[in-house]
């Protein structure tokens, strides 16, 4: 497991002091794909960067499995390092090894003897799909054939955890895919925790199990991926989500129909189970009110069905009110949208 | 014409002693600029704040040694070593003599040139070094120097290029060499062919360096 208590990182530069880390928590359970997404700015490659203690943090403490990082010697550090696997943006490949070089070079660091180094090498190649490259040199790679050596010569230690530094940033869509459905395939086979960085919304949705959502330095929202897709609470979290999953009519639209019909413009989001029964028919049936949906969307999280519909409620007040309630009642999220 | 050939024929053994001469000057200090200017250059870099072993003080004075090092002219610095190219070869006379200024000369310059070489490495590839637990020293050795062999390999054919001119200057002090001849029978005694034939040779001898630099360096090049 991996609970960071406290963790702060202070800059001092030309114009002052930039905080950009502030006093972080955080806990990770083993097994876990843990997602930090924030704008640029926000601190999330200096907090990933000191999970290894490539950054070295003002205060604070990193404990992995028992063993606080920041208190280790440095000859301590380097061996604990070889447990903590990396991959990098811009995958920090060596240029002069081939693909077997680069995943045997941390077998070479941890003092594995040679024939060893080649036979684990080779495997995790395998591994990657990468069989047919293995005497390539990374600059007859592309980008996303870079990123699976980066992947094998991470795992080539057996690390606990894996930290991902943007890995997908520079790859094109289908690449990406591809290296998310690897990080996946990894943590279930191998069982190691991973914890990754991003600012794309679309990573997060499809491989991780949590997320935190970073701003300035702290974390603003941190929940199961489901729970923070369909209800986020801070405006940061909702712009991100907007990227993935747009559920908002332009605004544009939304006084229009404001302006000409009485009446309520709400919004429904539904999660799992209740996306199979027929609550908006019940609502007209039984609260003599009339729906006009303006906009629907299903999509889905992980295998959970997830969706929102916009409605216009036409009726009396208090019947608008009621039907509102019902929603409420049988577990849907309802927001009624106010003058923009 | 007849002259300028049957002169040539004559001086044969003599250019050939010269080139000889030359080659030797150039290959021993060539061998001591990589011997004391890699590891000066490497020092140098590593010892740079946000390195690998940041260390003011001493990256000051390396920087220091490379500046004031490749700030004399070779013709002073040549001179100015006399006293200690005595006590090291026991004459300032001679080929042996001129390789102590040309190494003096080609050490820094080479510490110059493996610090820029290891400066243009991508410092996330050495992050990623680190961040497998590799040493200081297993960085140098695994990362930097294999990762920079292209961009040495050329500063070193730069290097015995300089090294080639620097000997002819050495020349007129007594260390022998083509530069030697060009000036005591090209200009001394105004025979011009001699000194026209030390030119081509030189230029031979340097195209030949340059092009077997860029061979070896392009073998070792896997970057494209």
């Amino acid at each position: 497991m991996i609970k960071i208590e406290n963790l702060t990182k202070h800059y001092h530069v030309a114009q002052g002091k930039v905080e950009a880390i502030n006093g972080l928590n955080l806990e990770v359970a083993d097994g876990e794909i843990f997602g930090m997404i924030g704008p640029s700015g926000a601190g999330k490659s200096t907090l990933i960067r000191m999970l290894n203690l490539l950054e070295k943090p003002t205060a604070g403490t990193i404990n992995i499995n028992g063993t606080d990082l920041t208190e280790l010697s440095s000859q301590n550090l380097r061996t604990a390092r070889q447990k903590i696997g990396m991959i990098f943006q811009h995958f920090n490949l060596l240029s002069s090894r081939t693909v077997v070089g680069n995943v045997a070079f941390p077998l070479e660091i941890a003092g594995v003897k040679k024939k060893e180094r080649r036979k684990k090498a080779k495997e995790l190649i395998e591994l990657v799909g990468l069989s047919d490259r293995a005497d390539h040199y990374p600059a007859q790679l592309s980008g996303g054939q870079k990123q699976r050596v980066g992947i094998a010569r991470a795992l080539a230690n057996n690390p606990d955890l894996l930290l991902s530094d943007e890995a997908t940033s520079s790859l094109d869509p289908e690449s990406t895919k591809a290296v998310l459905e690897l990080l996946g395939k990894i943590r279930d086979e191998m069982n190691l925790t991973i914890i990754l960085i991003t600012h794309e919304m679309g990573v997060i949705k499809d491989i991780c199990d949590r997320v935190a959502v970073l701003e300035s330095g702290k974390i603003i929202e941190e929940g199961k991926i489901i729970d923070i897709f369909s209800r986020p609470q801070q405006s940061l979290t909702k712009k991100f989500i907007s990227s993935v999953i747009d559920f908002d009519l332009p605004e544009r639209i939304i006084k229009h129909v404001k302006a000409e019909r009485p009446g309520e413009l709400i919004r429904v989001s539904f999660v799992g189970e209740t996306t199979n029964d027929p609550h908006i028919s019940d609502l007209v049936k039984h609260y003599s009110v009339d729906a006009n949906i303006l906009y629907g969307n299903i999509d889905e999280i992980q295998g959970v069905p997830f969706g929102t519909l916009v409605l216009d409620l036409e009726g009396q007040l208090t019947n608008i009110e009621e039907s509102i309630s019902y929603l409420r009642s049988k577990d849907l999220r309802v927001e009624v949208l106010e003058d923009v | 014409m007849f002259n300028f050939i049957t002169d040539l024929a004559r001086y044969n053994d003599l250019m050939l002693s010269g080139l000889l001469e030359t080659l030797y000057m150039v290959a021993m200090s060539l061998f001591f600029a990589i011997v004391g200017g890699i590891p000066l250059g490497v020092l140098t870099t590593i010892t740079r704040p946000g390195h690998i072993l940041p260390n003011k003080p001493f990256n000051f004075i390396l920087d220091g040694i490379i500046n004031i090092g490749r700030s004399i002219p070779f013709i002073i610095l040549m001179v100015a070593v006399i006293p200690l190219t005595r006590m090291i070869v026991g004459t300032s006379i001679g080929t042996n003599a001129a390789v102590v200024p040309l190494s003096l000369a080609a050490i820094p310059f080479m510490g110059r040139v493996t610090d820029n070489a290891i400066l243009e490495i991508d410092h996330g590839v050495v992050e990623s070094a680190q961040s497998m637990g590799a040493s200081p020293m297993q960085i140098v050795f695994k990362v930097l120097l294999p990762e920079s062999l292209p961009a040495i390999i050329l500063g070193l054919t730069l290097t015995a290029i300089s090294l080639v001119s620097y000997s002819a200057m050495a020349g007129a002090i007594g260390g022998g060499g083509l530069g030697d001849i060009a000036i005591r029978y090209g200009y001394q005694r105004f025979q011009l062919p001699i000194m026209v034939e030390t030119i081509v040779v030189l230029v031979i001898m340097v195209q030949f360096i340059q092009f077997f630099g860029n061979q070896i360096a392009s073998f070792f090049d896997h970057r494209s």
